[in-house]
């Protein structure tokens, strides 16, 4: 462990960020971070100017008022409180599912994977709707224990949100965990540690930069959140941020778009500050470790203890997407709203409408797996360059980038997407790339929000491999080409690809960003279920999100089925 | 690294220049366009914004182009709410990209017009159309009557109601669900009629909000209530209501006798509209008895004299409507938003 720490001080001397030399060596440096202003920070300043600037003069009247009112105080504190518990009930699930499911001989991981996946695609009105009825006066609950609860209260939004992001946290926490190595429990142990002080001491710091990771990206997913809370806090008179926000910006009279504006900045610094908290706590563990990735389980349950594990899973696991996803099939399956779910009201002729009537499906299904998949490359080089920099010469520039890539994440999704068209309708005075009202915007505007999604991923991968794996590659003689391919892809491929599905899943199904923002002809799936569910056909806009569920599910099962295959017989080969 | 480096920004170059690129060829093309305007010819792109639902909006595209076929329309279609947002951050960016607006209610026309966003049409079609559900200087003109009724679920509820009170007596108390004013624009305009009526006032809500009533973001959301039988009655607009019936769904439209509140989908050319011949020529054929039939197919009460609402619908002579000075509304929006607030959570 000496000789970590040593290396990385080494590492903190070795740089010196203001030095000439610097600018010089890395010559595309300044041109590389003046871009991630351009695209990133840009928008974000615009919004802050309509903050201060009401077009005639620049102030903080704004501010004053807007900070006098009660209203406001109580909003920040229930976002606060909201936020804050959501964050940490995503990060109990998370961190004991990964924790499980790295270390426990668990069988058929690979398929309870694929469950964690699921919430990332079913839409939050879907998952919102199906828990108020599970939890009411007509659901399972209410039938087993004779008492219903009322999830349109400060409870059920936290409840809802952590729910629905904990898989953040599993995804970039669960490769850190497997590559932690075994040898340190062992040594642990045998000095006498028991197993809760391991976890405590040995086990948890090391996590620690997975864990953060997925903790940062779960607390802005919960801030930014405007469906939950919109869903669950009207009728309970529950105002957060991102829903007062809205409000203020329908509000249409003149000064509406900059109280907006005044609001989305306060939201962008509570979102900073808790950005920030997240970020010390993982300097003060400062600890890279190399192993291979370890998928051996570690903690040998006996039968009887196994099988309660493995039932406790599942039924968590079931309850948690299958609750939201059978409610939404079946809803999908009715011939109108309403109908009780009876076999002469079953028909298939919502997704005959979709499949066979409606033209916009197909297209809209083209448009947004493009448009993932361009965002999902782009991302993975922006993210991961900005991760191996930031690995090898954490710079200033390297941190603030980090921040700046952070943001846009953070806003509300309407407000971010008014940004992307303060800005890229005419980026500099007089200049219109003429980007706007084509399908480049929603790229544009994708890469700008997803980023960070694939930077903490990537930076969760980098966080894993000592500096000094490459210095010994580079004095060994390797070449940069071998030096990747043979030591560092592998060790970086898991937590980068976590990042990359992220990435994918999200871009594929993005909804508010992409109302805004949507031209004819690049009309994306978000664009089509928010069509329909407006205008009353919620029939339709199920049976829309069923069947990309299905397809993703599909394409999941027969990836894994896929990769069973290609290791019996690599396996095979090898013991030939 | 440097090449990884390197070929990121090259490609983000070419993707500018590529933008750089089309930039200019659609302003040569909107450089022809102008010239043709002189000549009034009917071509070109139209940009039509609007909250309308995707297939209507699409029926009507289809409509106008069976009858301009020159005319390019590109529709972009979102709720009220975002498709004024998107237009005020147009505007804010230097440059409208809207031709023809068509959303919600005149309340929110207003709000442009007191901008001076939108400018006047003299359209011959205006004077087969109530002289009240238009604006008297021609800057927008209503398409279609909306009524703000009673929903009632039919499994629930077996004797139908006839009157608001419905939503008041003691008896439904918890079983009853209305769009929030401050996130549904036909919502807003709701309220600032009824707490102008004698019979109503603030009254009105205040009984409403002492009888538990669930309040929700928008109107689809009202629908889905009562007709999975969460609710028993709710204030919703018409339309989705006969829709939702003819599906199959078990639920019943009510125009309680007191009168109904109305909304009527203006529309209106944008003061910095590109091709003002094709937004014309669309205005025209909203407000024309074709489009207006097109209306009535689509299950809209239609706004022309002599134009046959759908089933289950009344036409705008059968209603008894509920109004106020569109003008005083728009003005105290705010206001009434915030009592609103105060009313609903006391």
């Amino acid at each position: 462990m000496n000789s970590h720490v040593q290396s990385s001080e080494r590492k903190t001397e070795a740089l010196s960020p203001f030095s000439f030399s610097y600018f010089t060596r890395n010559w595309w440096g300044v041109p590389g971070f003046l871009l991630l202003i351009f695209v990133f920070l840009l928008p974000v300043c615009r919004l802050v100017w309509l903050s201060v600037s009401n077009g005639e003069e620049v102030g903080l009247m704004l501010y004053q008022e807007v900070l006098l009112e009660k209203a406001t105080w109580r909003t920040i504190q229930n976002t606060i409180i909201i936020t804050i518990s959501s964050t940490v009930l995503s990060l109990v699930i998370g961190v004991g599912l990964a924790f499980t499911m790295a270390y426990m001989n668990i069988r058929a991981k690979k398929w309870l994977q694929l469950l964690i996946f699921l919430p990332f695609l079913i839409p939050s009105y879907i998952s919102t709707l199906a828990w108020v009825q599970f939890f009411g006066g007509n659901g399972p609950i209410q039938f087993l224990f004779n008492e219903s609860v009322n999830l349109y209260s400060m409870g059920g939004i936290i409840f809802v949100l952590g729910l629905s992001h904990y898989p953040l946290v599993y995804l970039m926490s669960v490769e850190v965990f497997r590559r932690i190595p075994r040898e340190l429990k062992y040594a642990a142990s045998t000095s006498g540690a028991s197993g809760g002080v391991v976890f405590r001491k040995v086990i948890l710091p090391m996590a620690l930069p997975g864990i953060a990771s997925g903790g940062i990206l779960a607390f802005l997913s919960n801030i930014d959140n405007f469906g939950i809370p919109a869903f669950l806090g009207i009728p309970a008179n529950i105002r957060v941020l991102s829903t007062y926000i809205y409000e203020q910006i329908i509000g249409y009279g003149p000064s509406a778009f900059s109280r907006a504006a005044v609001l989305s900045v306060i939201l962008g610094v509570i979102a900073l500050i808790g950005t920030v908290v997240q970020w010390a706590i993982i300097r003060k563990s400062n600890v890279s470790e190399t192993t291979a990735r370890d998928t051996e389980p570690r903690y040998y349950l006996t039968r009887g203890w196994r099988n309660v594990a493995e039932s406790a899973l599942w039924i968590f696991l079931l309850l948690t997407t299958l609750v939201p996803l059978i409610v939404m099939a079946s809803t999908s399956f009715i011939r109108a709203y309403g109908l009780s779910l009876s076999w002469e009201n079953l028909s298939l002729k919502n997704y005959r409408y979709l499949l066979f009537e409606d033209a916009k499906t197909g297209s809209a299904i083209g448009n947004s797996v493009t448009l993932a998949l361009a965002t999902m490359l782009i991302c993975m080089v922006i993210g991961t360059v900005i991760a191996y920099i930031r690995f090898k010469k954490p710079s200033f520039f390297v941190k603030a980038s980090e921040i700046i890539v952070t943001i846009p994440y953070a806003l509300p999704g309407t407000v971010f997407a008014l940004a992307i068209i303060l800005m890229w309708l005419q980026p500099l005075p007089g200049v219109q790339p003429g980007v706007y009202g084509t399908i480049w915007i929603l790229l544009i505007a994708y890469i700008t929000r997803f980023t960070v999604l694939q930077m903490r991923g990537s930076l969760t991968a980098f966080s894993q491999i000592d500096p000094s794996m490459e210095e010994a590659a580079r004095t060994s003689g390797a070449r940069a080409y071998v030096k990747w391919k043979s030591i560092l892809f592998p060790l970086l491929m898991p937590g980068v690809l976590s990042g990359a599905a992220l990435v994918f899943l999200t871009a594929l199904t993005e909804l508010t960003v992409s109302s805004l923002l949507w031209s004819s002809g690049s009309e994306t799936i978000g664009v089509v279920i928010f069509s329909f569910e407006q205008a009353g056909y919620s029939t339709y806009s199920t049976a829309f999100s069923t069947l990309i569920v299905t397809a993703v599910l599909t394409m999941g099962i027969l990836f894994v089925l896929f990769e069973k295959i290609w290791k019996k017989r690599v396996m095979k080969s090898d013991s030939n | 690294m440097r090449k990884w480096m390197l070929v990121l920004m090259f490609g983000i170059l070419m993707a500018f220049a590529a933008g750089c690129g089309s930039k200019e060829s659609s302003e040569t093309s909107n450089a022809s366009e102008d010239t043709n305007n002189t000549e009034a010819k009917v071509e070109g792109s139209l940009h039509f914004y609007t909250s309308q639902p995707d297939a209507d909006a699409a029926k009507l595209v289809e409509g106008f182009q069976a009858k301009y076929p020159d005319v390019k329309v590109e529709t972009f279609r979102s709720g009220t709410e975002e498709v004024i947002s998107k237009i005020k951050a147009e505007k804010m960016a230097g440059k409208i990209q809207a031709d023809v607006l068509l959303v919600a209610d005149a309340v929110t026309f207003e709000s442009l017009k007191e901008e001076d966003m939108l400018q006047a049409y003299e359209t011959e079609e205006a004077t087969e159309i109530p002289s009240e559900l238009i604006d008297p200087d021609h800057t927008y003109f209503g398409t279609k009557v909306m009524a703000t009724g009673l929903v009632v679920n039919t499994e629930n509820v077996k004797e139908m109601p006839t009157s608001w009170n419905a939503l008041t007596s003691k008896e439904v108390k918890g079983k009853i669900i209305m769009p929030s004013p401050l996130y549904s624009g036909a919502a807003a305009y709701n309220l600032g009629v009824f707490t102008r009526q004698d019979t109503f006032g603030w009254d009105f809500y205040k009984n409403i909000a002492a009888n538990d009533v669930t309040v929700t973001k928008g109107n689809g959301d009202v629908l889905k209530g009562v007709a999975g039988g969460e609710k028993d009655y709710g204030m919703i607009v018409d339309y989705l209501v006969t829709r939702a019936k003819a599906e199959g769904s078990p639920v019943e439209l009510i125009y309680p006798e007191e009168g109904v509140p109305v909304i009527t989908e203006p529309i209106g050319i944008m003061k910095d509209a590109q091709n003002v011949e094709a937004a014309k020529a669309f205005v025209d054929f909203v407000l024309s008895e074709d489009g207006q039939k097109l209306a009535a197919e689509l299950g809209y009460t239609p706004i022309r004299k002599g134009i046959e609402a759908p089933e289950g619908l009344k036409t705008i002579d059968e209603i008894k409507v509920l109004s106020a000075d569109v003008q005083e509304l728009y003005k105290t929006r705010d206001a009434d938003k915030k009592e609103f607030e105060t009313v609903i959570s006391e």
